[in-house]
């Protein structure tokens, strides 16, 4: 078992009613705002709505809101698992949702970013962009799974 | 007993509801469901709103934003509102006099009156959202008003499950005293 010194009820989160729902809330927030944007751009790859415009204009309008959203939501992420590090260090479904939300960053600035500013053929829009909503909705699904196992 | 806590208990007795509360799998994935559509049905709604405060996406018309949007924010919202009745309806006997549950009820409410309130200055204006001198300031009211009330409602949604209530086991989750407590015993 690892051994860390750090003394979890010493931290103010663990000892305010209001600060760790304050930083749930604003971590939802927050994923709610990059989750939402990328899936925009996701939809339009799916042919789904505003086929008016193209992938690569959605994603220019929405990029900065993405990037406000994944840094302030990875912040707040950190801050809310300082209130218990070893629970979630050992805890099966939160290692997957770091697993998978790494490679679903990684991927959306990769892969994801390349085809939805390139005019790939529909078929090509539709698996990217089907495999970002699956990436980005199993991040979702794996953080409410922690509180769960 | 309050007719209330008899309707509450009446609910969630059904052997519907029971089946989804004791279930191990099928509860988490619907409440992973509506945090999910929280994230895609939240975009959709802060894209339309960051449009007509004219911050993004200016190089299309406003009305084009709302025309094409409005059929996936239904989507999204019905799937949305679908997994909270189950969630709420399979725990109601701790919800219903939850004072964040009734204040998140409300505040939905207010955004069925906002949707019927901006309806015909807005959201079915096409002409005064494409102005060339840009969105009337009704269209900004709308859209600040309308981020305001998703960021509570979702913020209240949050703190239901941190009021203990008259009954301190109804809480759904450990609230940080407990928590305290376990790690001190560690």
């Amino acid at each position: 078992m690892l051994q860390i010194n750090y003394d979890p009820a010493t931290n103010p989160l663990n000892n305010n009613e209001w600060a760790f729902p304050l930083f749930e809330c604003i971590h939802i927030s927050m994923f709610a705002m990059s989750v939402g944007t990328i899936a925009l751009v996701d939809f339009r790859l799916l042919g789904v709505a505003l086929r008016k415009y193209s992938p690569a204009q959605l994603l220019k309008a929405t990029s900065l809101w993405t990037l406000i959203g994944l840094v302030v939501v990875v912040t707040s992420g950190m801050v809310i698992a300082t209130t218990d590090p070893l629970a979630y260090y050992y805890n099966g479904a939160f290692r997957y949702k770091m697993l998978m939300l790494l490679i679903a960053i990684v991927y959306n600035y990769t892969i994801h970013r390349r085809v939805a500013m390139s005019q790939a053929a529909p078929a090509v829009n539709i698996v990217v962009g089907g495999l970002s909503l699956a990436m980005w909705m199993s991040v979702v699904f794996l953080g409410i799974f922690y509180a769960f196992t | 007993m309050s007719p209330y806590y008899q309707i509450a208990q009446a609910v969630q007795d059904t052997s519907f509801f029971t089946a989804v509360r004791e279930s191990a799998l099928i509860y988490p994935i619907i409440l992973s469901t509506h945090l999910s559509m929280i994230a895609i049905f939240g975009g959709l709604i802060l894209l339309t709103d960051l449009r007509l405060l004219g911050v993004t996406l200016t190089g299309v018309p406003a009305s084009d934003i709302v025309r094409w949007t409005r059929p996936l924010k239904w989507v999204g919202f019905l799937i949305m509102i679908t997994c909270g009745i189950l969630l709420g309806g399979a725990k109601l006997l701790t919800y219903y006099d939850n004072p964040y549950f009734i204040l998140k009820l409300s505040l939905l409410g207010c955004v069925g009156i906002h949707a019927l309130v901006f309806r015909k200055s807005v959201y079915w204006n096409p002409q005064a959202l494409d102005d060339p001198k840009g969105p009337p300031r009704a269209a900004k009211v709308a859209a600040c008003l309308s981020m305001v009330l998703w960021v509570a409602i979702l913020s209240n949604g949050r703190w239901i499950a941190y009021w203990e209530g008259a009954d301190p086991n109804a809480s759904i989750r450990p609230v940080n005293v407990e928590l305290v407590a376990r790690l001190t015993n560690r």
